[in-house]
């Protein structure tokens, strides 16, 4: 195997990888994925249906007992976070990706919307995508399946943003509302995030990669912590080395084209490691920008009662987390800052009770309250879009992994624009809150930061990012980037759907240059 | 809240937030980060952390705070030994709750567990201020936070809580998700 070049080597075999991978060796490329985590097999492996009086400290890990490796930290395990996340699934509009033009804030993608929608349309196609279609200007409308309905607390928090002019529409999510394929629908056990049991939610391991494997054209080297992106004295990337994650033994994959898809902060702190003669301050950094320009979204957290809740008899609402959404609606209003944010909310699991010991009272009266609010308890969480500005990812040499890779620091430096949109959106829910009918339990104060974006921006100019429209790296022809990473400008919606459009663009891209010899 | 223009903030080396980051969702036993290894919920009866004498104020207070109802309380969920459990591997709970346990007897002016009912309960509601930050010398308070919120975790978290006391139905097999027939 170490002889072997492979057409294309890819880091990260999450939502972008995964897809990547599928989308390069149905064209017929000769693909290597090199993932850090182990193998998972979602059916047998994850505690989906746990509860917490099953474990000792109340803690429902993600992995069933004796199926330790997936690292939740870092995502590592074949399908990375897609094995975890909640799969919501938005398109991004024109304005998200062109905020320059249309505020002279943050900064325009070197592409339209018009060159990713063939991608999201044939993504939606492929991995089934529930939802309406709401035809508003800021968020484009997919493919769908059929939306799931709202829950009686969603219909109740509608009727009090209806007040305010305020939208609530149903969430999308990759997860499936009718079976598609092999994959059936949901059934709603309400707990996606530790990893659905039956793929109704979209993971990459079992939606792209393992089939993809059946071509023959996908080899997966799982439990390979990738160390170093190799590049040769002609200024080309030759491959990856790595780290056995159980042995800790060195091995190496070597390919013609090498794309690093590890998730925004490690595929930063990947490139940063593969420091050289030519490249002193990390791959593909003569620009200085890798690891600049870092803009995850940043969020708040409200919880509540709704009082039309309070003292109804319990139901089983648990759902898929989120059935509803209040999509931005703040770029046809006035206000005191630039871009916008979305709010997603009544995703809370109702086997976490952390809340109840904050509800006053002693004895039967303490007993009644909590009862009482359990069926009206709601989450409110608005996620705002972060202008680029100083905060950046580096690394901290002074402390070192397991495998003696320094560790990435994330450096978060608020700006004015984003103090403003921040206490602008914690009051919006307040009030759409206030509008609805709530007892409020808690407010955010900081910003919390969420979906990591950008330190290796797309651009067309060399001199002020990392990557072009097609996720190429400007310093090496042949090494690509493509997560969130490469966000030049993050919008206020869920990025997980761009990455994966992005992906498959890219592939696209890549199967073209392999066909026509260009590698 | 934070200085406005710039805020500094160093996240960390690895693992950003969790997908939610709740205010108020962390259990105390989840500060723990080791895997919760064997599905063991059968928690011994004596105590590895308290004294006996500790043990027994905690007992109480478990089942002044929570007490059986037309529901089971915290005694029928077993939860003193989860506090014990859980102080057991968190040094900071262990000082809080040792410094808390004798300033109650202090106030008591004997064992607090002699007292009768009302006098037990008049010197625990001053100190049912879950959201009040504890100032330094503010024994009592953070004491009372530390153990209510112990016992709450504990008891809503316990198949007796989560699923009697509270009617948890979740986590089931359902074909569709029911449309809401109530009028909004």
């Amino acid at each position: 195997m170490a002889d072997k070049v492979f057409d294309v080597v890819i880091v990260g075999s999450g939502a972008s990888g995964g897809t990547m991978a599928a989308w390069l060796a149905r064209s017929g490329a000769d693909v290597a994925l090199v993932e850090g985590g182990p193998r998972i097999n979602t059916r047998t492996d994850f505690n989906t249906h746990g509860m917490p009086f099953h474990f000792e400290n109340r803690h429902i890990p993600v992995m069933k007992p004796g199926k330790q490796g997936f690292d939740s930290e870092r995502s590592r395990g074949v399908g990375g976070k897609s094995l975890t996340w909640n799969a919501v699934a938005w398109r991004f509009s024109q304005r998200d990706f062109k905020g320059q033009t249309f505020e002279g804030a943050g900064e325009d993608w070197p592409l339209d919307y018009k060159d990713l929608e063939p991608y999201y349309n044939r993504i939606e196609t492929e991995v089934g995508v529930c939802g309406n279609r709401d035809g508003l200007e800021d968020l484009p409308d997919g493919n769908s399946l059929p939306p799931v309905p709202m829950k009686c607390s969603d219909l109740i928090v509608r009727r009090g943003a209806a007040k305010l002019g305020v939208k609530v529409i149903h969430v999308r999510k990759s997860t499936l509302s009718r079976p598609v394929g092999s994959r059936p629908s949901c059934h709603f056990c309400g707990n996606c995030m530790a990893g659905c049991d039956v793929v109704a939610k979209y993971n990459s391991a079992d939606v792209h990669i393992y089939p993809a494997m059946r071509t023959g054209k996908l080899t997966l080297f799982h439990d390979s912590v990738v160390r170093e992106v190799s590049v040769n004295s002609e200024n080309r990337a030759t491959g990856v080395k790595f780290l056995n994650r159980l042995t800790q033994q060195e091995g190496e994959v070597r390919g013609r084209i090498v794309a690093v898809a590890a998730a925004c902060v490690q595929s930063i702190a990947l490139l940063l490691m593969s420091r050289s003669s030519r490249y002193p301050n990390g791959l593909a950094n003569s620009s200085g920008m890798l690891g600049k320009a870092f803009i995850p979204h940043f969020t708040n957290g409200v919880q509540c009662f709704l009082t039309d809740l309070v003292g109804k008899p319990p139901s089983n609402d648990e759902g898929f987390l989120d059935h509803a959404y209040v999509p931005s609606f703040m770029h046809s209003r006035k206000r005191a800052y630039a871009r916008s944010f979305g709010i997603q909310f009544n995703y809370q699991n109702r086997r976490s009770t952390g809340w109840t010991r904050m509800i006053p009272g002693i004895g039967a009266d303490f007993k009644k309250a909590v009862a009482d609010r359990y069926p009206a308890f709601l989450t409110f969480q608005p996620y705002g879009e972060m202008l680029p500005g100083k905060s950046h990812v580096d690394l901290d040499w002074n402390r070192k992994d397991a495998y003696g890779l320094p560790a990435a620091r994330r450096n978060m430096i608020w700006g004015d624009n984003d103090w403003k949109l921040f206490r602008d959106m914690t009051a919006w829910s307040l009030r759409i809150l206030d509008s609805a009918g709530a007892e409020i339990l808690s407010v955010g104060e900081e910003p919390r930061t969420n979906h990591e974006l950008g330190g290796a921006r797309m651009g067309s100019d060399a001199r002020t990012s990392v990557v072009d429209h097609t996720c190429r790296t400007h310093d090496v022809p042949n090494l690509y980037v493509c997560d969130g990473s490469v966000f030049p400008s993050a919008s206020e919606k869920n990025p997980t759907h761009t990455i994966m459009a992005l992906a498959a663009r890219t592939a696209d891209e890549i199967a073209t240059r392999l066909r026509k010899g260009e590698v | 809240m934070p200085r406005r223009r710039e805020t500094l903030k160093i996240m960390g080396a690895v693992g950003s937030t969790c997908a939610f980051p709740f205010q108020a969702d962390e259990l105390y036993g989840q500060h723990e980060h080791a895997p919760g290894a064997a599905p063991a919920p059968k928690l011994p009866t004596a105590p590895s952390f308290f004294t006996a004498a500790e043990f027994e104020t905690i007992t109480r207070l478990a089942d002044l705070i929570i007490p059986r109802t037309n529901t089971p309380g915290a005694l029928d969920a077993g939860v003193p030994a989860y506090v014990d459990y859980v102080v057991s591997r968190n040094k900071a709970l262990q000082q809080v709750m040792r410094d808390g346990l004798a300033w109650l007897d202090q106030r008591a002016q004997g064992p607090f567990v002699k007292l009768p009912q009302p006098r037990q309960l008049a010197l625990l509601r001053p100190l049912d201020r879950m959201k009040d930050k504890p100032r330094s010398g503010d024994t009592g308070l953070r004491f009372f936070q530390a153990a209510k919120g112990l016992i709450a975790d504990g008891y809503y978290t316990s198949r007796e809580g989560l699923l009697t006391g509270l009617g948890y139905q979740g986590n089931t097999v359902m074909a569709e998700f029911p449309t809401c027939l109530h009028e909004h």
